[in-house]
């Protein structure tokens, strides 16, 4: 009996398909599309990979360009009360942001569902006044903060923020409960809530996109701020980490890995927060756009 | 369990045109009656029904729940419980947690919270759903939720805003007896409102036609499709709706006619008393009659009515035969105007309702026979039915 050797040329095996034109050029263009992608997060992503990298060395080993030492990171926590500046960053932040979604979310539910003379006026001039720059309303504010002692203590960058940040959340809240159907709260008014009770129990758990986009956007920018911090806050045991790391890089130290590693303690929690939110942030963002 | 009374109630949005949206309306649905609101958009049903919830202020007039006046009660304590077009549930809780909502506000006990929404559940086919969200559920699933939510809160009255209105044919005609069923089995009073007056004349025991505000009749489903108050209603209450055609009365060798056109009908002489035919006689009046009174007659009779066929549709078990009786348009009224004016818009078309074997066909001529039994006349001033008080 004779046997016959497979070959590659005589296998049986099926051959592939051939791809259209069409798939070709969409193929293609899928590759383009990742590779100018992964450009782009390269060079997002390369300060941070630098901060990084550079935080984990002694300046000698920063100039040598290798070695690796937690040295910058204890030396940062000598020169700089960094837990201290953290909380107090974290109070700021948490005070503020409190205050903007509060005022936000009940002004936004009256704004959205309870009819009164004049509504439209009034949210238009509250919006109006997201276009006012914060520098343009500095010094009075400041003389108003230092008339009234809050320049000492918390209260007044905290009411800075909150007044800073509560046109957008008020009009981000007002445009969100505008969807809420208004079957929805009169079905919790026959159940026997107040208007209290609807926002609080119906309208705000329904809310979290909206809260998240807040949130989420308000911190950044008051984690991040300087300002406010620099001016409002006069007691040195309650500055926030920005103005710590404005310290320190105006001359406590030189050292570039120290001022790294401080970048990146300032850095991180608001990174932290927008990853975790992201979801809800882009649920937040477009929501009315397919409407 | 309790009646709802309304005594002379209107209601008049401010800054309006000053037009109420419901005018003097009095009406009582007995404890344990189901009273339908119907009539078209814009009839001030849903207003109505919005009052007796304490979802609208009332401008005139007083709604009494149980003997007692609501009007200046605040919802939550009229104790009545209220079903919505667009179920109107909690999306962030389960079918279980929107269900007991009402009663947890209310400080009941958990253990007595579950045995109701348990009970309920039961009742509306819902055990397996009690931990799905609603956007897990179908919509006549919803709907169903949206009952027990009512239910579970026993209250004094049900008050249902066209619930059925988003489900589809075959689910609402499913959901049309399941409404009917459980409310026999609680005995609640209900008022339900609907603009389809299908639902309206097979689920209440009594139904209220409004048009404009206004109160037209309220009566059993088959006394108002055998006794239209007007005209109106007798167009509204049907499917076709009932045939109303401008004719002049006369006699003839002490024989009541009744023509229109070049057609001539005969009028059984009891009419003469029954409709007050007698002072009618030289006048015009508005004869109107049902479309399953038309029969296909191939005789050769005199009080035929002649007719050519503009449209046929077969629907299977009947034929809709849509018939142009005479060349006149100024003959055929539509008693749904297209304004709140009394302007008439007119047609020229009658329908009959057939048997699926009749001959019919699209554009050829058919000879009808009318069943004189239960034709109906109205004012054509004012739209009102001859029909005499004690007939």
């Amino acid at each position: 009996m004779s046997t016959t050797l497979i070959t590659p040329s005589t296998s049986i095996a099926p051959s592939r398909p051939k791809l259209t034109p069409r798939q070709v050029r969409r193929r293609v263009g899928r590759g383009v599309l990742l590779f100018v992608m992964i450009l782009v997060a390269g060079v997002m992503l390369y300060p941070f990979v630098v901060m990084l990298v550079t935080s984990f060395k002694t300046e000698s080993q920063y100039l040598i360009g290798h070695g690796s030492s937690l040295q910058s990171w204890k030396d940062l926590n000598q020169t700089l009360p960094v837990g201290q500046e953290l909380l107090n960053s974290t109070i700021i932040c948490s005070a503020s942001i409190f205050i903007v979604l509060v005022v936000g979310g009940s002004a936004g539910f009256a704004f959205a569902k309870l009819q009164f003379r004049g509504s439209n006026v009034v949210f238009l001039t509250v919006v109006s006044a997201m276009m006012v720059p914060l520098q343009a309303i500095l010094m009075p504010e400041f003389v108003n903060m230092a008339k009234l002692g809050f320049t000492t203590s918390y209260f007044g960058a905290v009411i800075v923020y909150a007044a800073l940040g509560t046109p957008f959340s008020i009009f981000l809240f007002t445009t969100y409960f505008r969807r809420i159907p208004d079957e929805l709260i009169e079905a919790g008014i026959v159940d026997g809530l107040g208007y209290t009770g609807v926002l609080t129990r119906l309208i705000m758990p329904m809310a979290l996109p909206a809260i998240a986009t807040v949130t989420v956007l308000q911190f950044i920018q008051i984690w991040d701020d300087l300002l406010v911090g620099l001016l409002f806050l006069q007691n040195p045991s309650q500055r926030p980490i920005t103005v710590g790391l404005a310290a320190l890089a105006a001359g406590r130290t030189t050292s570039i890995p120290e001022l790294l590693a401080g970048s990146l303690v300032s850095a991180l929690p608001a990174m932290l927060v927008y990853l975790g939110f992201q979801r809800f942030l882009i649920q937040g963002l477009t929501m009315g756009i397919d409407r | 369990m309790a009646d709802v009374v309304f005594e002379r109630v209107s209601k008049i949005y401010p800054g309006g045109s000053g037009v109420p949206a419901v005018n003097d309306l009095s009406l009582s649905v007995a404890d344990g009656e189901f009273m339908v609101l119907v009539g078209p958009s814009g009839c001030g049903k849903t207003t109505a029904l919005r009052m007796v919830a304490g979802l609208e202020e009332i401008t005139d007039g007083t709604i009494a729940i149980g003997g007692t006046v609501m009007n200046n009660v605040l919802p939550k304590d009229r104790d009545i419980a209220m079903v919505f077009q667009n179920y109107a549930l909690y999306p962030q809780m389960s079918v279980a947690q929107n269900m007991g909502f009402a009663l947890k506000i209310r400080g009941v006990a958990k253990s007595e919270i579950a045995q109701r929404v348990q009970e309920a559940a039961r009742i509306l086919r819902l055990e397996e759903y009690l931990d799905r969200r609603p956007k897990a559920l179908s919509g006549g699933q919803r709907q169903r939720v949206a009952m027990g939510r009512a239910i579970v809160r026993e209250p004094q009255a049900f008050l249902m805003d066209e619930p059925l209105s988003n489900l589809d044919a075959q689910l609402r005609v499913e959901m049309r007896t399941e409404i009917a069923r459980i409310q026999r089995l609680l005995g609640v009073a209900t008022v339900y409102v609907t603009h389809d007056q299908t639902e309206a004349m097979t689920m209440g025991d009594r139904v209220a036609v409004l048009r404009g505000g206004l109160l037209q009749q309220v009566d059993t489903p088959q006394d108002l499709y055998d006794y239209p108050a007007n005209e109106f209603v007798a167009g509204f209450i049907g499917s076709p709706p009932m045939n109303l055609i401008l004719a002049n009365v006369d006699e003839e060798h002490g024989v009541l006619h009744a023509r229109f056109g070049d057609q001539s009908l005969l009028v059984p002489e009891r009419y003469r008393q029954t409709h007050g035919l007698q002072q009618w006689i030289g006048r015009q009046v508005v004869l109107g009659f049902r479309p399953e009174d038309l029969m296909a007659d191939s005789s050769m009779s005199e009080d035929l009515i002649k007719a050519r066929v503009d449209l046929r549709e077969a629907l299977g078990s009947e034929i809709l035969a849509y018939l142009a009786i005479t060349s006149n348009t100024d003959v055929v009224l539509d008693a749904l105007p297209a304004t709140d004016a009394e302007t008439v818009r007119k047609r020229s078309r009658v329908v009959a309702r057939l048997s699926a074997r009749a001959e019919v066909v699209e554009g050829g001529l058919i000879t009808l026979s009318l069943k004189t039994d239960n034709l109906h006349f109205f004012d054509p001033a004012g739209g009102t039915s001859l029909r005499t008080p004690t007939s």
